[in-house]
């Protein structure tokens, strides 16, 4: 594939910004587990100077108005930092904002796009995760035409920071999926409640909250697109964002581990010769190589796809299960490689392999996307696999 | 005021750059190439001087293959308002290059070029002065600080004592050195601008300079590694080392 010279200076700029501004702020986030709030204040206000903040939404809204490809060219750029880093430099501005209507832009999407407010996603309860249409929370009508939510979330990435939430709530307990609606629901609204922050295996200083509903009013105006649209509404903008943010971000992850490995294996000495002498090394090398070409490749597919306004939903569930495992092979040849080294927290590969197990499991596992493809296959033949 | 600012594609400072076997050059093939970080220095100086209102126009320049067009559009992203692309296979040494800016610079009707120091693949550190020679203008190299008044500017340089301070009447070339500023990042608008700004090509064989290389390269080789120090017991040893095994003495 080639990129077009913009592509090329797109990927360049955004490189070097995570290069300079982001990746030397990693060691004293994973030793004091936060981002101090200064750093995070000066690394938006330098991104958003450049263009860089919300680049995937489009011009109209204020965002950079970048097609599905070359939002996954910079996701891919952003993911050699860690995930807070990410949110606070570019933004995690979520597409299904673009579903707010006229009365809810001015409120919700254009400040988040001007990053003066911040939004998280809160779909997954204790007992709904890859199966998110069997939650729980509900919406009771409160008999003036809004309603009241009752219920709990779990895992909500960055709840501590966000401003608002963008919940899934049953509204209709007897039509399955399709009495799910989702509701923006401002952080201070009566019965709203942030709890604990869920400390977690990596992804150190990213909050992960349990979100507590006793009766949280909401009206029309926090109803976002239709009531029982909400599953629709997921399913149908929540893949781009598994695309960016975890498969385009798993492929830069790869790249950065696997730059490591290779030059660790030019430098390091065992027997009196560099260890990328030794054909296990190298065998370790090469198929790092092809996994994660073979990595972007995939996740560029179903963002042409996505581009021409073809439905991409089994692309970006193959690549979610294939670029996700390959970061956790390459993440744990760099470790092997490294020896003790890797091991060791002195170099940043230990808190990547930490971060990387989660890529398996967020946004849909391994499995349920492996199902999804299995069964696609079995529907429609050679259309998922025999042409590209 | 017309500001002139050539720039050069060199293999990105990040790369390891290795000889090619023959020892013939340094191997290209399949090297990321970027701007050279002192001539991005240049265009960032440049443009701020857009910026203040005192520069009219910048022009960014380019002396080479075809490939040379993507450097121009890193300048053009950065905020160069256009770009000329001298175009030529021919191997290009400083002289050459100097000449090419020339004609540039006279057809253009330049007052000031703005040069990096030195490109980071020969380090040659001589288009600068070749250019301001050819000119016949005025130059201030290794520039850390620059500030245009009424037809002159000031130039502060970074000289082995110290700081020096140049007044230069304009037409004059000066050499940007690392301290002079910061470059931007090219902001998301700008490089999606960079297209729609005008590039225009020149071919070098029909601007009657005569590029021919003046100096041959007789061989490109890796030195010699380096290897570490030892500790000697005596004097006479030392002296002994000195003498016999290394002949320093």
């Amino acid at each position: 594939m080639n990129l077009t010279s913009e592509q090329k200076m797109l990927v360049e700029t955004v490189r070097r910004f995570v290069e300079n501004e982001m990746l030397p702020l990693e060691d004293e986030i994973e030793e004091t587990g936060r981002l101090a709030p200064e750093k995070a204040r000066a690394l938006f206000e330098k991104a958003s100077a450049n263009g860089m903040y919300a680049m995937n939404i489009p011009e109209e809204f204020g965002g950079g108005g970048l097609s599905a490809v070359d939002t996954m060219l910079v996701e891919e750029q952003f993911g050699h930092a860690k995930d807070i880093l990410i949110r606070r430099a570019f933004g995690n501005v979520y597409e299904v904002l673009l579903k707010c209507n006229e009365a809810q832009r001015e409120r919700w999407l254009l400040p988040t796009v001007r990053g003066e407010r911040t939004c998280s996603i809160a779909i997954t309860e204790p007992n709904a995760g890859s199966d998110a249409a069997a939650i729980k929370t509900r919406a009771v009508p409160d008999g003036k035409g809004g309603w009241k939510i009752t219920g709990g979330k779990h895992f909500i990435s960055d709840g501590e920071f966000s401003d608002f939430f963008v919940v899934s709530v049953v509204t209709d307990a007897s039509a399955g999926a399709k009495g799910i609606s989702l509701f923006l629901v401002d952080k201070g609204t009566p019965g709203f409640i942030i709890g604990r922050d869920q400390k977690m295996m990596g992804l150190t200083g990213t909050s992960h909250v349990e979100l507590a509903f006793d009766e949280v009013p909401v009206g029309p105006e926090n109803l976002l697109g239709g009531e029982g649209q909400g599953f629709k509404l997921i399913l149908e903008t929540l893949g781009r964002v598994r695309l960016a943010q975890v498969c385009a971000r798993a492929v830069g992850k790869s790249v950065r581990l696997l730059n490591l490995m290779v030059s660790y294996a030019q430098e390091r000495k065992q027997f009196g010769k560099p260890i990328g002498d030794f054909q296990m090394i190298q065998q370790m090398i090469a198929d790092s190589v092809v996994e994660i070409n073979a990595s972007r490749l995939l996740v560029l597919d179903a963002a042409s796809d996505i581009d021409n306004g073809i439905d991409a939903r089994d692309k970006i569930a193959m690549a979610k299960f294939y670029v996700s495992e390959v970061l956790g092979r390459v993440a744990d040849r760099a470790v092997q490689v490294y020896g003790g080294m890797g091991y060791c927290a002195d170099l940043p590969i230990e808190r990547m392999y930490r971060d990387a197990r989660i890529y398996r499991i967020f946004d849909g596992t391994s499995e349920i996307h492996r199902t999804v493809v299995a069964r696609s296959a079995m529907k429609h033949g050679e259309a998922l696999y025999g042409t590209l | 005021m017309k500001v002139l600012v050539p720039v050069k594609r060199v293999a990105d400072y990040n790369v390891k750059v290795r000889p090619k076997s023959d020892g013939s050059g340094v191997e290209l093939a399949n090297v990321k190439m970027s701007m050279n970080p002192f001539d991005e220095i240049a265009v960032e100086e440049a443009v701020r001087l857009k910026e203040a209102g005192v520069a009219s126009e910048v022009i960014a320049v380019s002396c080479g293959i075809a490939a040379c067009q993507e450097t121009l559009r890193t300048a053009l992203a950065m905020g160069a308002d256009r770009a000329i692309l001298v175009e030529t296979d021919a191997e290009l040494q400083s002289l050459a290059v100097a000449k090419l800016l020339k004609v540039v610079a006279d057809k253009e009707g330049a007052q000031l070029v703005i040069c990096g120091k030195q490109a980071i693949d020969d380090d040659a550190n001589q288009t600068a002065q070749m250019l301001a020679a050819l000119l016949d203008w005025g130059q201030a190299t290794y520039a850390s600080k620059l500030s245009v008044a009424d037809g002159t500017i000031e130039v502060t340089r970074e000289v082995d004592g110290g700081l020096e301070t140049l007044a230069l009447a304009l037409p004059a070339v000066v050499s940007a050195d690392l301290r002079l500023n910061e470059p931007r990042y090219a902001t998301l608008p700008n490089i999606m601008k960079a297209k729609k700004k005008p590039l225009d090509t020149l071919k070098a064989a029909e601007l009657g300079v005569d590029v021919a290389p003046r100096v041959a390269t007789l061989s490109v080789y890796t030195p010699p590694e380096r290897k570490g120090g030892i500790k000697v017991g005596s004097v006479a040893e030392l002296v002994h080392k000195l003498k016999d095994d290394t002949r320093v003495l």
